[in-house]
C-alpha cells in the first residue's frame, strides 16, 4: 500500500522533472524553430515556416570553411588531449610518485579559470612570442583547458584498475610495451572514448578561448556569436541547430559504441 | 620430503648423462639471509632455507609476518635488501619477474577481465608469440588437465565461478611453463568445501606435473593437507621449518604450537632434579627433548591428547578440576575444565565421552609423551 505521502512524494518528483526538461529544452526547442523562419527577422510567433535559410547555410562557402575549421580543431585537439591525458591519468591515479598530490592540484586550477581570461592571456603570450594567432593557436589554447578535463576523465577509470593484473602480466612474461597494448589500454578503453567524446565536443563547442587566440579564422560557435552582434539571418539558429545536433550525433555514435563493446564481451 | 627421497627407484640422472646435470635433490631454489627492509622496519628478516626439485613448500604465518614479502621477492616484484636468492645455482636477486623461469598465482588471481578464458590462458604464449592454432591445441590441453569443460574456453572470464577462475589461473600459470610456482594464498576467498576439494586437487597437480610448488597462507590446516613440508613465520622470521608432522609433533616454540589451533600451555621453572614444576609447586612429567631450554620454559599439551579419567591411569599427569563448559565440534566434544585458577582443554571423540556435563566434577590425564616442552 501507498500511503499518501509517498504519492505526493512520487507526483512532486514527477513534475519537478518535467519542469527540468522543459526549462532545458524548450530554449534551444525555439532557437531551432527561428532557424526554420522564412522572414529575415528574428520573432516570434512564427508566422510561416520554410528550410530556405538551412539551405542557405548548407550552400553558403564560408559556413563550409567554418565547419571544416572548427573540425579540423577539434580532430587535432581530441587526438593531441586524449595521449596527453592518458599519460597524464596514469600519473595522477595509477602511481605514487613526490608532487603527485601537487600535480592532481596544478592539473585541476586550468578548468576552474574563467575562459575568457584565459584566451586573453594566451593572446598576450602569442604575441609576446612573436606568433601570429590562427587556428593552430586555437588548438594550443583548447588543449590548456582540454587535456586537464580530459585527464580527470580518464582519470576516473584509471582509479579503477587493479594494478596487479600488469604485475601478473609481468610475471607471464610479458614486455610493457606488450602489457600496455594487451593489457592496460584495453581495460582503460571506455575511459579513453568517453575522454575523447568529451575533447570533441569540448572544442566543437568552445567560444571564449577561439574568439581570442584564432585570429582571423572563425569557428562555428565565432561565428554564430559575431552575427549575433551584427548581421543576424536565420543561418545563425540554423547553423546552431546543425551544429548541436552534430554534436547530439557524436555522442549518440559513441555511446553506441562502447554499448556495443560491452554487450561483446559480456556475451562470450 | 621431495619426490626423489620417497620414491627410492627413481632414476638417478647425474649417473646417466655426461653433462653436469645436478643432482635430483639438489635445491631448485635457495635463500641466504634474505632480509627486506622497509625504512627502519625489516619485514622479512634473515630467511635461510633450501627448497628442493618438485618439493611442495608452504610457509605459514599470521599476517604481517612476512610471508607475502619473502613471496614477491621469489617471484620478482621486490629485491631483497640483503642476502641472496639463487635459482638452480644461479643468482636471481634483481632477475625481474618476466625474466625469471618462476610464476605467481596471485590472492586476488589477476585474471584479465577483457579477454575470455581460452585468451587467458594462452596469454604467456602469446608472449612467445606461438602460433594460434597451437595456442588453442596447448590451452585446450590444459584446461583438461585443470579439469575445465572445454566449451569454456570462448567464455568470459568475469562469468566464470569462484572455482572455475581458480582453474583459469592456474592453467595460465601452468602454460607459462615455469619451474617454480608461486601462489599467495589464492583459495582464502572460496567456501570452505570448494576450498577442501581444491587443496586436494592442487597437490594431485603438483604430484602429476613434478613441478616445484611454494604456497604461503595463513591457515596452518591448508598447509598441513597439501605441504611436503611446512615453515612457519613469524615477524620476518622462518621460526621451523620441518614436515607438517615434525611440526605437528615436535613444535620448536610456543608460537609454533599455538599457531595450530588451541592448546593447553603451562609456563613451568626446573625444579632443581631434572624434572619440570608449575608456578604453584606440582611438578609435571614431560617427553624427553633434545632442545637446549633454560631454566623456565612452556609446556604444550594438546587438548586432544589429554583424556578424562575414571579410576586407575597409567596417566603420569593427573588433575582434578570441574567441568566448566562443553562444545561440540561435530565429531568431536571439546570440555572447558577449571581446576583452581587454571583452565584446561580437553577434547575427545563425541562416542567417547562418557555422559558428562557441566558442573561435574572430573579427573583429567595425560600422558607424559604428550606434554612438549618448548622453550619461551
Amino acid at each position: 500500500m501507498e500511503t499518501r505521502s509517498q504519492i505526493r512524494a512520487r507526483a512532486f518528483v514527477k513534475i519537478w522533472t518535467a519542469f527540468v526538461i522543459l526549462a532545458i529544452y524548450l530554449p534551444i526547442i525555439c532557437g531551432a524553430l527561428a532557424g526554420l523562419s522564412k522572414g529575415r527577422y528574428f520573432g516570434f510567433p512564427i508566422r510561416v515556416f520554410s528550410t530556405e535559410w538551412w539551405g542557405k547555410t548548407f550552400a553558403s562557402l564560408e559556413i563550409q570553411s567554418l565547419v571544416q575549421n572548427s573540425l579540423l580543431i577539434a580532430f587535432i585537439v581530441t587526438l593531441v588531449s586524449v595521449v596527453f591525458a592518458f599519460f597524464g591519468a596514469l600519473a595522477f591515479a595509477r602511481y605514487d610518485w613526490r608532487g603527485r598530490k601537487l600535480f592532481q592540484k596544478a592539473i585541476l586550477l586550468p578548468v576552474f579559470f574563467p575562459q575568457p581570461v584565459l584566451g586573453l592571456a594566451l593572446l598576450l603570450w602569442f604575441n609576446a612570442l612573436g606568433i601570429n594567432p590562427s587556428w593552430q593557436t586555437a588548438v594550443v589554447a583548447h588543449l590548456v583547458w582540454i587535456v586537464p578535463v580530459v585527464t580527470l576523465v580518464i582519470a576516473i577509470q584509471v582509479y579503477s584498475f587493479d594494478p596487479t593484473l600488469e604485475e601478473a602480466a609481468r610475471d607471464l612474461g610479458a614486455s610493457r610495451w606488450f602489457i600496455l597494448r594487451e593489457v592496460t589500454l584495453p581495460i582503460l578503453w571506455p575511459g579513453i572514448w568517453s575522454g575523447a567524446l568529451f575533447a570533441f565536443l569540448l572544442s566543437w563547442g568552445n567560444f571564449p578561448l577561439s574568439l581570442y587566440t584564432a585570429g582571423v579564422d572563425s569557428t562555428i560557435p565565432k561565428w554564430l556569436y559575431s552575427k549575433m552582434v551584427a548581421g543576424y539571418s536565420p543561418m545563425v539558429p540554423a547553423l546552431g541547430t546543425m551544429s548541436t545536433l552534430s554534436a547530439a550525433a557524436v555522442l549518440l555514435v559513441g555511446g553506441l559504441a562502447i554499448a556495443l563493446v560491452r554487450r561483446r564481451q559480456a556475451d562470450a | 620430503m621431495s619426490l626423489a627421497t620417497i620414491s627410492p627407484t627413481l632414476p638417478d640422472t647425474a649417473t646417466k648423462t655426461d653433462d653436469a646435470v645436478l643432482p635430483a635433490t639438489a635445491p631448485v631454489l635457495q635463500l641466504v639471509g634474505v632480509r627486506k627492509i622497509f625504512g627502519d622496519f625489516a619485514a622479512v628478516d634473515g630467511i635461510n632455507v633450501d627448497i628442493k626439485e618438485g618439493e611442495f613448500v608452504t610457509i605459514v604465518g599470521p599476517s604481517g609476518s612476512g610471508k607475502t614479502t619473502l613471496l614477491r621477492m621469489l617471484a620478482g616484484m621486490e629485491s631483497p635488501s640483503e642476502g641472496y636468492i639463487t635459482l638452480r645455482g644461479e643468482l636471481i636477486n634483481d632477475v625481474p619477474p618476466d625474466k625469471r623461469p618462476t610464476c605467481l598465482v596471485f590472492q586476488s588471481l589477476a585474471l584479465f577481465p577483457h579477454k575470455t578464458v581460452g585468451e587467458n590462458i594462452e596469454f604467456p604464449l602469446k608472449v612467445r608469440r606461438m602460433a594460434a592454432a597451437e595456442r588453442k591445441a596447448r590451452a585446450l590441453e590444459l584446461m583438461r588437465m585443470v579439469r575445465l569443460p572445454e566449451h569454456y574456453y570462448a567464455k568470459n572470464v568475469m562469468r566464470c565461478s569462484g572455482g572455475e577462475k581458480q582453474r583459469v589461473a592456474l592453467a595460465r600459470a601452468f602454460a607459462y611453463d615455469p619451474d617454480v610456482l608461486f601462489f599467495d594464498e589464492p583459495l582464502s576467498a572460496l567456501d570452505y568445501k570448494l576450498k577442501k576439494v581444491l587443496e586436494k586437487e592442487l597437490k594431485d597437480l603438483h604430484r602429476e606435473s613434478g613441478k616445484t610448488f611454494v604456497y604461503i597462507t595463513h591457515s596452518l590446516e591448508e598447509a598441513m593437507v597439501m605441504s611436503d613440508r611446512v615453515g612457519v613465520m613469524s615477524r620476518g622470521r622462518l621460526v621451523q621449518i620441518g614436515t607438517p608432522e615434525e611440526i605437528y609433533t615436535k613444535p620448536a616454540t610456543r608460537f609454533v604450537a599455538e599457531f595450530f589451533g588451541e592448546v593447553n600451555s603451562f609456563e613451568v621453572r626446573r625444579d632443581g632434579q631434572g624434572g619440570w614444576i608449575l608456578g604453584d609447586g606440582q611438578s609435571i612429567t614431560v617427553a624427553p627433548t633434545d632442545e637446549v631450554i633454560g631454566d623456565t620454559a612452556t609446556v604444550i599439551v594438546r587438548p586432544e591428547t589429554m583424556r578424562f579419567v575414571t579410576g586407575p591411569s597409567t596417566a603420569g599427569n593427573l588433575i582434578t578440576g570441574r567441568i566448566y563448559n562443553e562444545y561440540s565440534l561435530g565429531s568431536r566434544m571439546q570440555y572447558q575444565v577449571h581446576s583452581g585458577d587454571r583452565i584446561y582443554l580437553v577434547e575427545a571423540a563425541r562416542a567417547a565421552v562418557p555422559g558428562l556435563s557441566s558442573g561435574d566434577s572430573v579427573t583429567i590425564g595425560w600422558d607424559a609423551r604428550d606434554a612438549i616442552v618448548v622453550g619461551g
